[in-house]
């Protein structure tokens, strides 16, 4: 459900968590960003920054200069200011990213953790089945049909958790128990609802089905787009996964090896909650691509 | 320049507050556990509070100054010496060229500081020196110190015979027993009042599986209420999971049944409930704490964490040095 008022929880001395709701649904998320993208503008006193989540903003703020008590009192006033979520507009670019679907090394990946740690069905014939799609071909079709909605980033630095944006292409999965132990940098994969990309080699919990040879993250900054960030998103960014094959993977691995490969990004667009509201209407949901 | 002779068993270059502004992107603070001695020492050789020092944890390491040097040591008592001569904490000190310090086994305490007059000069990463390992950013080459390597010091010129106050020093459990306050929240309506009262009035031991990522508490089960055991699917599965959310630092993070508080290095989101946060008073105590204590934890609210917070950063000035 969405909240009639959020909720202030408190996080010790220093943070506050604010929950618009509990479930997991774009609204809440657009609600997120929206607060946070007006704390930035309105440069409200003593926050030091802010962290949207899936249904939450956590806010990190500077008691010496605003109280638990203020501070809620300026959030419940932004909150207002910022009206019904379909007034929120928000920057967003679009990253085209070549994804090879169904790939050798994830594949090898499954089969280690199959072979070390429990049997286990292979993990894109397995989210078909239990999505009811026909087969893991479908299973491309359907999550490359959609643009993501980059919701939050964490749990390893520069990790996007995106939401599918096309309700048409909205598939789940549950995580892995026990969780692996490791995953190829580059893996795009998926748990619950949400789709990520592992930055670098980690463990994970994720169902895995597809990796991109595009650095997501780069500490040296070899390529321009990480001028300003070593992190590639930021929550408000969009995804499109571009399904290659193996001889386009290798093109485009060399490409980065050697520094020349250009990242594919679209900055002109802002993304209106009312109109991505509208288009949503007119869709027939019963239909898969 | 300082040589690392031998590194110790994780010695990191931090500064504090440390990497703050990059949680949206998950990056961590990182920076000391224990900022209350870290920046005693860095007031005792006259670096602002904030510079870069070493922390140096369970085992200190052995170092060779390469010109003369005005340093302080506060916190664990690793028992320092200099050319195998005692040398006192909290106090500054000047070492010659050529001299070598050596720190040894944490007696009482876990984790020392070392400041140096005009603080480590490595080169900062997104705003910070700090050293935040998992990533390898920060720090020297990303890492802990490594034998060989050649650690960089600013400009800087302290007085020795510096001290300060015994009143104005972190107290170190004796008993290997900690009280640690804890603020209830975010997420505290998840457990129900026999689970509070247990996390409240148990005995947690500190588990050997701890790192700057996250300390994990050895203690009895929890149970919850309604909300974690009555919840749509999407919140995942085991009681404790809930739908993906931003952590607060301090946070106590229930995985299943382990809680494991989330300390300078931690995730920064993740799917599991936080019915506590350690506030940064409290902080000092767990960067003290060795594996194998005991930590007990006390019930305060936000402003009463805060009221603490402002009491450690009054002794964290000139006033508090002789």
């Amino acid at each position: 459900m969405i909240y009639s008022e959020p909720k202030f929880l408190p996080g010790g001395d220093r943070f506050v968590l604010i929950e618009f709701g509990n479930e997991m649904n774009l609204e809440l998320n657009f609600m997120a960003q929206g607060l946070a993208t007006a704390i930035v503008e309105q440069k409200t006193k003593g926050i030091i920054e802010t962290a949207p989540c899936f249904a939450s903003l956590l806010v990190h703020y500077d008691p010496d200069q605003i109280s638990f008590k203020e501070l809620q009192k300026e959030m419940m006033a932004l909150i207002r200011a910022l009206g019904p979520s379909d007034d929120i507009v928000l920057d967003s670019r679009l990253f085209y990213l070549p994804t090879m679907y169904r790939d050798p090394w994830t594949r090898a990946c499954v089969e280690d953790y199959c072979n070390k740690i429990t049997k286990k069905e292979l993990d894109p014939e397995f989210i078909a089945r239990i999505n009811g799609l026909a087969d893991a071909d479908q299973l491309v079709r359907v999550h490359s049909g959609t643009e993501y909605w980059v919701a939050s980033l964490g749990f390893w630095p520069g990790l996007p958790f995106m939401m599918a944006l096309d309700p048409r292409c909205v598939i789940t999965a549950p995580k892995y128990n026990p969780p692996r132990t490791w995953t190829p940098q580059g893996t795009v994969g998926m748990g619950g609802a949400s789709t990520a990309i592992y930055p670098v080699a980690t463990p994970g919990g994720y169902q895995i089905f597809g990796r991109t040879p595009v650095p997501i993250w780069d500490t040296e900054k070899r390529f321009p787009v990480f001028h300003d960030s070593i992190v590639l998103f930021r929550a408000g960014d969009r995804v499109k996964f571009v399904p290659i094959g193996k001889e386009e993977f290798d093109f485009i691995d060399a490409k980065v090896k050697e520094g020349t490969y250009v990242y594919n990004v679209v900055e002109y667009q802002k993304f209106s909650v009312r109109n991505y509201k509208a288009w949503v209407n007119i869709l027939d949901r019963s239909k898969r691509f | 320049m300082i040589e690392v002779i031998k590194p110790g068993l994780e010695t990191s270059i931090q500064d504090y507050p440390g990497r703050i502004g990059y949680w949206a992107q998950g990056f961590p603070p990182s920076g000391p556990m224990d900022s209350w001695s870290f920046r005693l020492a860095n007031l005792l050789v006259g670096n602002p509070g904030e510079a870069a020092g070493l922390e140096c944890q369970f085992v200190g390491p052995t170092l060779k100054f390469h010109a003369a040097r005005v340093l302080a040591i506060c916190g664990a008592d690793m028992k320092p010496t200099l050319d195998g001569k005692s040398v006192p904490m909290w106090e500054s000190i000047a070492i010659a060229a050529g001299q070598t310090l050596a720190l040894s086994f944490a007696a009482l305490g876990a984790r020392a500081y070392i400041a140096v007059a005009g603080g480590i000069d490595t080169p900062p990463w997104l705003g910070s020196r700090s050293t935040f390992h998992k990533a390898g950013v920060g720090g020297m080459e990303g890492h802990a110190l490594k034998a060989g390597q050649a650690v960089p010091v600013g400009k800087g010129e302290g007085k020795p015979g510096r001290k300060v106050k015994p009143e104005s020093r972190p107290t170190l459990a004796t008993d290997r027993v900690w009280t640690v306050e804890v603020v209830p929240g975010p997420n505290d309506d998840w457990i129900d009042d026999a689970g509070h009262e247990r996390f409240l009035f148990s005995d947690w031991k500190l588990s050997s599986k701890s790192d700057r990522t996250g300390f994990r508490l050895e203690g009895p089960q929890w149970t919850f209420t309604d909300k974690a055991t009555n919840k749509a699917p999407e919140h995942g599965s085991e009681p404790s999971n809930i739908i993906d959310q931003g952590y607060p630092v301090g946070a106590i993070n229930l995985c299943g049944q382990t809680p494991i508080i989330l300390v300078n290095d931690g995730p920064s989101m993740g799917g599991f409930i936080n019915p506590y946060t350690v506030p940064s008073a409290a902080f000092w105590k767990l960067g003290q704490a060795k594996p194998a204590e005991i930590l007990r934890f006390k019930s305060v609210s936000v402003e009463e964490a805060q009221a603490l917070r402002g009491k450690i950063d009054d002794i964290c000035s000139e006033s508090s040095v002789i």
